[in-house]
């Protein structure tokens, strides 16, 4: 099992040889090997006495994050689908894409996609499971991006990237509070857990930051805008990507943590708004679209919102009716993107109002369509797999569990009309596809080609899909007890027997079902007079226009947030990293009274410091009022000559030296310097600028001299200086005590010092050399 | 005790003078670094299976006891960061060449980058706090030289601003020891540790400790302190910046670090949550500045500050498994940085404008260079199996395991815009159509593409290896929460 994850992005690696080697023969026909080889591998696992398997490779044990695969009934669903659909596509793809593209590329993505979500599905560690699920996302974002010279390919690849990978990084903030609450990285051991989980303050958040994970990817509304841009894909990878599997994500991942969530009313009301508001946002927008994949997005939306809120649902019927339409909805939509496909491919165009009257060119494909488009809108006959599931759902919606909270109740109430309204646009825009395309005028003149059938190769994955819808709707017991029921029980936690009727009698799902066709058909007939209710909702309004709009903002809003400080300033930095050290500082030195003095072990105070000490602060405060450069340096002279004279009194005759020394060299190489250098004082400052740099100035003198004052007086340690007055001539030869520190004691100190002093001329001296040389060139 | 603990120092200290001698010869120089920096890892290599193996290698040097001179101290953190260190000299090194005009070669490259090496080994290595402060001065001098290197006008302009600023947190640096010192008495910093423990980090030593961290949150160019970094570490060569994004700031990192895990650790409920209130700002800055440029060099200079948010909101943090992600994550954000400011090189280099507006379909033409980026991308944003998952991961546990919610979702959402960030090179620079004319002339990536593919394996490796890096930094991590490990290590022996 664990090979058959990693297989297909094993055979990824060699995919670019193939392509390149092989240039005669289509690289996807070897691709095609893999999904096949996967697909039967799984087959065997169904029957109706199937029970879960484990399987675990170590991989960071010690961080408990292991490849343990763990294949349900859920997860067989959707292996199933990702090698079933996933063979179809590639076969399709043969067809649909021309050997001068790119293939090599199209197909590691493809692979790795593939790769990606076996994983997803059937990983049972959560991390393991993020970590699948963002390849998901970067394939995903590769394959939108395979035209990445169209704009618009560009466009769609980036939003659906940060709109999954926001999705996903919230997912993981939800992952890590599970796994930090119980302990466990394991799913499994999380739902055996779930009265801990449901008893944690963390609750609420954890579930917002999954679900936040599942929208986005599963598209819901208001995160379902990325979806109709992504069908800038090449058409296989919408048919596959796009509708029948990795936009399921979300829903798995509902589906796989809902015994968890089984008993949070909160739960029920989040998850059943959003699909119950996606459901109905996605095919009301739907009619409105004229672009075939548009069109096939919006339902796509629609659909997977109906999932969704069956799963929030969660009673029994919802969660088969749920488990069911999943599979159901892989088949009907799979072939119609291949027919959109088709169109595409053979007229040159998917535009809807320039197409029509294609079934007399293309009668095999407007026949799939149109069993695909029936389906679709649950048209009650016996051999369309998509009715049964929708009757199941308005079964879902009539039973729901009542709650505590006035919310649930209302929902309670309103669901079945929402469920209606949904489905009703649901069949507008279903026979809105159908019709559009293959019925009504001949518009041959608008077209770039001539259209014609497509090539048989062409349409035998669409045969396949529509021959399971007519399978599956003949013979619905055939799936239900071998896997249906399994991942159903996989998702409730209980058994769930059920079987499935066409007829039930006449009860009240049949009754909306026939409101939805009656009124659907009214609709349909008579859209152009209604079509008007689109100018007033959404209007101009487009969660489109919110998205460009904040992208629009991310590139010019940071840049002036980013400028109004990073200026090139050096004193505006100065100022600011002053204040900044200023104010934390003191206000460590407050909250933690730090401050504390003490006229222990003061010397006295001699006139001759006084005199000194105040020459020298007279002097510095001089110097900020000096007009010219040259006039400060001198200033600014007297203060290191007063340090000096310090030093004299204080019986340090060498550091006295050093420091006249220092002094005398430092003043004179300003004074040189200068002499070439305009005068940097800008005249004309306001008073307000120099007032508060004066305030942080002293401000910060103060503090340092605080702190100081408060060291000194916290003398609670003996020094570590009396060893070396001891033994430094003992052990180090010399009386002179700072010079053995120097050149033995801290010899390593000296040594480097005498490093940075070389690297210092080294620098100068290339500065200069470089700097003559570019003169000379 | 053995010579060993002073062999990264001294050993890239040696090469660094022979390379300044020999800088007239150029084929010589290149030889002998690349030999230099092989001899340094293979060296350093030893010491740290050594530490890991049998425990701390300290040595006083000079022969003087322990608090009394210069004690130097290998231990296993020290030894992660010299071995990270000198690994990505080894393909800087191999880069330089390539990158270089011969007259930035010929004016001491090579003897300032492996002096710059030899600074920052030894601010990792030493157990002294004011020797700390002699190593900070060896780094940065070198780095003075790195980045006037070529002598542009914008390179001195920028320049300038660092070399002001960082004199200023020198200066501050030798303040808060010296205040420090008049208090504890020692400047040892085994002994620190123990007299401040001795007296629970009473009075004004709090205070002292802010300034410490001041001091070094500069260096690190955390917020608000990182106004002199970006734009300074694009100026110079690519191959500076990457040395320079890779190391400079993470040895401010390392600095609070060990000052905050072995010395100023009394006052915890104080000083870790201002920690993580800069951890959360600087997340914030860092990403709204590494979105709001399309200068492709400012892009990636920007993402130190997000990066080094992430480390300090460990150390923040503090427990285990934040202490674990910190060091993790330092490593690993060493290792991209570096991949990151050594691809933009090249792609500056064969675009010939760092202004993304102006670039276009590059990936028709440098594939290689693409998905090496598309990668570090992913590597960067912390997407596993990538290295920075696996620090990523570490943090936001050891957060969530204290309640500290609203750093971890600052951290996601940052991940997101870092990620942005770096896509927007990817989707406008490398996608796109090719261009019309044939008068493009390609230019040759040979020679760079090693040392990217070379650091960027351990990226690589770091995530999928994880299991093999784990458990020793989850050691690290143990040993920094035991700070009696680091004082009985320098003291009693």
């Amino acid at each position: 099992m664990i090979f058959a994850v990693f297989l297909p992005l094993l055979f990824a690696l060699f995919v670019p040889y193939i392509s390149k080697i092989k240039a005669k023969v289509h690289t996807g026909i070897f691709v095609l090997i893999i999904p096949i080889l996967i697909f039967l591998y799984f087959i065997r696992f169904i029957g109706t006495d199937f029970s879960p398997v484990t399987e675990t490779i170590s991989w960071i044990p010690s961080l408990g994050i292991n490849l343990t695969f763990y294949l349900d009934g859920l997860s067989l669903l959707f292996v199933l689908l990702i090698s079933g659909i996933g063979s179809l596509v590639v076969l399709y793809s043969i067809y649909y894409l021309h050997k001068s593209e790119r293939l090599g590329h199209f197909y590691v993505y493809l692979l790795m996609f593939m790769a990606a979500m076996l994983g997803v599905v059937l990983s049972d560690n959560v991390f393991v499971l993020y970590m699948f699920w963002e390849l998901t996302s970067i394939s995903s974002f590769l394959l939108i991006g395979y035209w990445h010279y169209n704009q618009r390919s560009r466009y769609g690849a980036l939003k659906s990237m940060l709109i999954t990978v926001f999705g996903g990084l919230s997912m993981l903030g939800g992952l890590i509070l599970l796994s930090v609450v119980t302990n466990t990285t394991s799913i499994q051991s999380m739902i055996a857990m779930s009265d801990v989980i449901l008893n944690n303050d963390y609750l609420p958040l954890i579930l917002t930051l999954l679900l936040l994970g599942a929208f986005t990817k599963s598209a819901q509304f208001p995160f379902h805008i990325w979806l109709p841009d992504a069908m800038e894909a090449p058409t296989p990878v919408s048919a596959y990507l796009h509708s029948a599997t990795m936009v399921k994500a979300g829903i798995f991942l509902v589906a796989r943590f809902s015994p968890i969530f089984a008993g949070y009313e909160w739960f029920f009301i989040i998850v059943s708004i959003f699909g119950i508001a996606t459901l109905c946002w996605g095919s009301y927008m739907a009619v409105r679209q004229t672009d075939l994949k548009a069109i096939l997005a919006f339902s796509t939306i629609s659909q997977l919102g109906m999932i969704m809120a069956m799963l929030g649902f969660g009673t029994e019927v919802a969660i088969f009716a749920a488990v069911f339409h999943i599979l159901n909805h892989a088949t009907f939509k799979g072939s119609l993107f291949m027919v959109a496909g088709i169109v595409d491919h053979e007229t040159g165009t998917r535009d809807i109002r320039k197409l029509g009257g294609l079934l007399t060119f293309m009668p095999i494909t407007a026949t799939l369509a149109l069993f695909g488009t029936f389906s679709m809108a649950g048209i009650p006959l016996p051999f369309l797999n998509g009715f049964y599931s929708k009757e199941l759902f308005f079964d879902a919606t009539l039973h729901l569990n009542e709650g505590t909270l006035p919310i649930t109740n209302f929902l309670v109430q309103i669901i079945p009309y929402l469920a209606v309204f949904g489905s009703i646009f649901t069949f507008v825009y279903s026979l809105y596809f159908v019709f559009g395309v293959f019925g009504g005028k001949k518009q041959i003149d608008q077209l770039p080609k001539k259209p014609h059938e497509a090539p048989i190769g062409m349409l035998v994955s669409p045969i396949v899909l529509v021959l399971g819808i007519i399978l599956i709707g003949l013979f619905p017991n055939m799936v239900n007890g071998t896997f249906i029921a399994h991942a159903a029980q996989a998702v409730s936690g209980v058994p769930i027997e059920k079987d499935i009727y066409f007829w039930h009698g006449f009860i009240t799902p049949f009754f909306m079902s026939l409101a939805v066709v009656g009124i659907g058909f009214v609709l349909f007939l008579t859209r152009a007079k209604w079509a008007k209710v689109y100018h007033a909702v959404p209007g101009n309004f487009s969660f489109n226009g919110v998205y460009d709009w904040t992208l629009s903002k991310m590139d010019t809003v940071p840049s002036k947030i980013t400028n109004t400080y990073m200026t090139g300033s050096l004193r505006l930095y100065a100022a600011l990293i002053l204040s900044t050290v200023f104010l934390i500082t003191l206000g460590a030195l407050l909250l933690t009274n730090g401050f504390t003095i003490s006229f222990d072990n003061l010397a006295e105070i001699t006139v001759l410091e006084i005199a000194v000490v105040t020459i020298m602060a007279v002097a510095a405060i001089a110097t900020i009022f000096a007009r010219h450069n040259v006039s400060a340096i001198l200033i600014l002279g007297v203060v290191g000559y007063g340090l000096a004279i310090l030093f004299v009194i204080y019986r340090a005759p060498d550091l006295a030296l050093t420091q006249l020394v220092i002094e005398t060299i430092t003043v004179a190489l300003f004074l040189l310097c200068f002499y070439h250098l305009p005068n940097l004082r800008s005249p004309n400052e306001q008073t307000g600028y120099k007032f508060t740099n004066a305030l942080i100035a002293i401000g910060f003198g103060a503090l340092m001299t605080v702190i100081g004052i408060a060291a000194h007086s916290s003398k609670w340690f003996d020094t570590i200086s009396e060893y070396f007055l001891e033994t430094s001539y003992k052990l180090g030869g010399g009386d002179n005590v700072v010079n053995v520190i120097l050149v033995d004691m801290r010899g390593l100190d000296t040594l480097f010092e005498i490093v940075v002093l070389g690297i210092a001329a080294l620098a100068i001296f290339s500065l200069i050399k470089l700097k003559r040389n570019k003169g000379a060139e | 005790m053995s010579n060993l603990a002073v062999l990264p120092i001294i050993l890239p200290l040696l090469f660094g003078i022979i390379l300044a001698l020999t800088h007239n010869r150029i084929p010589l120089s290149r030889f002998l670094t690349k030999t230099f920096t092989i001899i340094n890892l293979g060296v350093v290599s030893y010491i740290t299976f050594r530490v890991f193996n049998q425990g701390t290698i300290t040595l006083e040097t000079g022969g003087w006891e322990a608090p009394y001179g210069i004690v130097i101290v290998a231990d296993s953190l020290a030894m992660l960061l010299v071995l990270t260190t000198n690994i990505i000299a080894v393909a800087c090194a191999f880069y330089a060449p390539h990158s270089l005009s011969e007259r930035q070669e010929k004016y001491y490259f090579y003897p300032f980058f492996l002096l710059l090496i030899t600074g920052v080994s030894g601010a990792f290595l030493t157990g002294d706090l004011f020797n700390l402060f002699v190593f900070f001065e060896v780094l940065l001098m070198a780095s003075y030289g790195l980045i006037v290197l070529g002598g542009d006008k914008v390179q001195l302009r920028e320049s300038i601003k660092y070399v002001i600023i960082n004199l200023f947190s020198s200066m501050l640096f030798v303040t808060a020891v010296a205040f420090l010192y008049s208090v504890v008495g020692t400047i040892n910093m085994a002994q620190i540790a123990e007299r401040v423990q001795e007296v629970e980090q009473q009075g004004i030593l709090t205070t002292i400790a802010i300034l410490f961290f001041f001091v070094f949150a500069t260096k690190a160019a955390l917020f608000p302190l990182y106004y002199w970094m970006p734009k300074s570490y694009i100026v110079p060569n690519p191959v500076v910046s990457a040395l320079f994004g890779a190391l400079l700031t993470k040895v401010g990192i390392y600095s609070i670090l060990r000052m905050f895990s072995l010395i100023f650790i009394h006052n915890i409920d104080f000083t870790h949550p201002l920690f993580i209130w800069i951890a959360g700002l600087s997340l914030i800055f860092g990403v709204i500045g590494s979105i709001s440029t399309n200068n492709v060099k400012l892009i990636v200079a920007y993402n130190i500050i997000p990066a080094v948010g992430f480390l300090i909101m460990g150390i923040g943090v503090f427990n285990e498994d934040a202490l674990s992600g910190t060091i993790y994550y330092l490593v690993h954000d060493m290792f991209i940085k570096a991949v990151l400011f050594l691809i933009v090189g090249v792609i500056v280099y064969v675009a010939g404008t760092s202004d993304l507006r102006k670039m276009n379909g590059l990936i028709n033409y440098y594939p290689l260079l693409g998905w090496l980026l598309f990668i570090s991308a992913f590597v960067l944003a912390g997407i596993p199996p990538f290295s920075g998952f696996i620090g990523k991961l570490l943090l936001l546990k050891g957060a969530l395991s204290v309640d500290e919610v609203i750093i971890v979702l600052i951290a996601l959402i940052s991940s997101l815009l870092i990620l942005y960030s770096i896509m927007k090179i990817f989707i406008n620079g490398f996608w796109g159509e090719k261009q019309e004319s044939d008068n493009i002339k390609l230019k040759s990536t040979k020679g760079f593409m090693g040392p990217i593919v070379f650091l960027l394996e351990f990226s690589v490796m770091l995530g999928i290896g994880a299991e093999f890096v784990y458990p020793p930094i989850a050691s690290i991590s143990e040993y920094l929460l035991n700070p009696e490990l680091y004082i009985d290590s320098v003291l009693k022996e």
